[in-house]
């Protein structure tokens, strides 16, 4: 049984009057405990509307979310409970920082949920580890933090309610790419030490082929493919069509075919390409 | 909440749409004068028309009026309530008397007489105001209206301006407060139960970031304004320059004439008098 499952689900905004808009329409995806999951699609594809429904905070107008199998709206004053088991990060998280410490924003989502000090005391420390913010930043107000590591604090608050999906909305967006690097690893880090279900949104073809196992594929209001990494970037044809496109060493490869020159297809990251290109010259790495 | 974010202004190709900003501050101002000369029963049935005829003029669906009126119908209950049990008439006919209650026909006029007067004001500043002039026509006209204080030395582009600028950022920051409330809803905020302490504290995780970001906003703008050289209103020449056309004084003259009347028929209609 999937982690957390959509079945048919639609959504849209503003209904019964003239500016109704289907942000939504009949989706459904499965996603899976001890998996990265990525979510690509244009703006205004429905991703935002989607993973905002995986917590909650919008009720589908038609269809069901399954946690664990049982739907979220069962019983819709229970709904804040459902929040802690999914955690969400919203675009630009670090404009939610309020505390005057950043432990005690990072604190903000676990006192909620009603633990003792301790409990609370230890998930922050092991939430700002799993970021890499330093235990030096902890006692610092969250505004004298530079944007990265706000946006790393902002991630910290929604990893101390050690939620078993954990839905990332864009979380590297404006960041430089060293911001971006500590972002995922620590990403990768909560993955890996808790098994939970990760889902992370991005207009990035590289970020998801860096990062993410499965990959789903959203245009025009409905998921468009889903499926493991290399198969759909094998279908770049069909991600033109959409005017997402393949990851940029995926072109380079297609270039150097061009050229006489012959890689693997599934060549998809830096890393790939360059493993492929030592093995092309005889080398060893 | 998004409703209240783009005002009233209702887009429509009426005659009403298309007067003078300033001269239809001064037509609101009239009618509203004119809605408390009003004193007896074929001057408030007057008014009571005019208002219709407002409406129909200016193209605006009644439903839309009649939604704004709704807002402050508690009010409206309210003052009818206490006119019909509060005026003493003794000359008039004493409709019901219970114990200390005692129900005059004057207090039930005086109780049509307020409502009336109230959903005619309410509709005049509608129409001629709000429903039928973009925020920012409005605050332009206000400026230039106003104009003859800053001989006074009172600034009054820069309260133009600060009008603008505020009317200009209320959807922003509605929007940016539903998403913050959103995010902290993500981290277990409630905001909708337990006691009135507790709501108003579970409201801090969203005016915090909320005054941070606006104080944010607030300087950036000031920076691209000053980088395309906005120095206050000395010397500054504008897009749109308002002109009096025709029809502006033909409105005018209606509305002059329309209270005129009011308190011509004041002075020789028989009947009750407030």
């Amino acid at each position: 049984m999937s982690k957390l499952t959509v079945e048919n689900v639609s959504f849209v905004y503003s209904a019964g009057t003239p500016f109704e808009v289907k942000a939504l329409d009949g989706v459904s995806v499965n996603i899976e405990s001890n998996r990265i999951t990525g979510i690509i699609g244009h703006t205004g594809s429905g991703k935002s509307t989607l993973v905002q429904m995986f917590n909650g905070l919008i009720r589908p107008t038609e269809g069901k979310i399954l946690l664990d199998g049982e739907d979220i709206w069962a019983d819709a004053k229970k709904i804040s409970a459902v929040r802690y088991r999914v955690g969400l990060v919203m675009q630009y998280p670090e404009y939610q920082l309020f505390e005057e410490t950043v432990e005690a924003d990072i604190a903000y989502g676990p006192k909620n949920m009603g633990l003792d000090d301790a409990e609370i005391a230890k998930r922050v420390l092991e939430s700002a580890e799993f970021v890499g913010l330093g235990v030096e930043n902890l006692k610092k107000s969250p505004f004298d933090l530079s944007g990265g590591q706000k946006r790393r604090a902002a991630i910290a608050g929604i990893m101390a309610m050690r939620p078993e999906v954990l839905v990332l909305d864009e979380p590297s967006a404006g960041l430089d790419p060293a911001g971006k690097k500590s972002i995922f690893e620590g990403i990768q880090k909560y993955a890996e030490a808790t098994g939970a279900a990760v889902i992370i949104v991005s207009h990035s073809m590289d970020d998801m082929a860096k990062y993410c196992e499965d990959i789903i594929v959203m245009s025009h209001s409905k998921v468009a493919m889903m499926g493991k990494r290399n198969e759909i970037f094998s279908r770049g044809d069909e991600l033109e069509a959409i005017g997402l496109g393949v990851p940029q060493m995926t072109y380079l490869v297609r270039l150097l075919a061009q050229k006489g020159i012959d890689l693997p297809q599934d060549i998809f990251t830096v890393d790939d390409a360059e493993a492929a290109i030592i093995e092309l010259f005889g080398g060893a790495k | 909440m998004k409703s209240i974010a783009f005002g009233q202004y209702y887009p429509s190709n009426s005659i009403m749409h298309r007067l003078d900003p300033r001269m239809k501050i001064i037509m609101g101002i009239l009618y509203i004068v004119t809605c408390f000369l009003c004193k007896n029963v074929i001057t408030f049935g007057i008014l009571m028309i005019s208002a219709l005829l407002l409406i129909i003029i200016s193209k605006i669906p009644v439903k839309i009026v009649i939604r704004s009126i709704r807002a402050i119908i508690f009010i409206m209950i309210f003052t009818a309530v206490l006119n019909i049990f509060w005026t003493k008439g003794e000359d008039y006919e004493l409709l019901l008397s219970w114990r200390f209650i005692n129900i005059y026909s004057s207090g039930l006029y005086n109780a049509a007489f307020i409502v009336i007067r109230i959903v005619s004001m309410i509709i005049g500043t509608g129409i001629f105001l709000t429903y039928t002039t973009t925020p920012i026509q409005l605050t332009d006209g206000l400026e230039q209206l106003l104009s003859p204080l800053k001989v006074l030395k009172v600034p009054v582009h820069e309260f133009a301006m600060m009008m603008t600028i505020a009317l200009r950022f209320i959807p922003t920051i509605i929007e940016e407060t539903e998403k913050i409330m959103a995010a902290q809803k993500a981290r277990g905020a409630d905001f909708s139960n337990g006691s009135l302490v507790k709501r108003a504290k579970a409201l801090i995780p969203v005016l915090i970031p909320l005054f941070i970001s606006s104080f944010r906003r607030a300087g950036e703008l000031a920076t691209a304004m000053t980088c395309r050289c906005y120095r206050g209103g000395k010397g500054r020449t504008r897009l749109n320059v308002l002109r009096f056309s025709f029809k502006d004084f033909v409105a005018l003259f209606l509305v002059i004439a329309f209270g005129t009347g009011i308190v011509l028929l004041n002075i020789y209609a028989p009947g009750y008098t407030m």
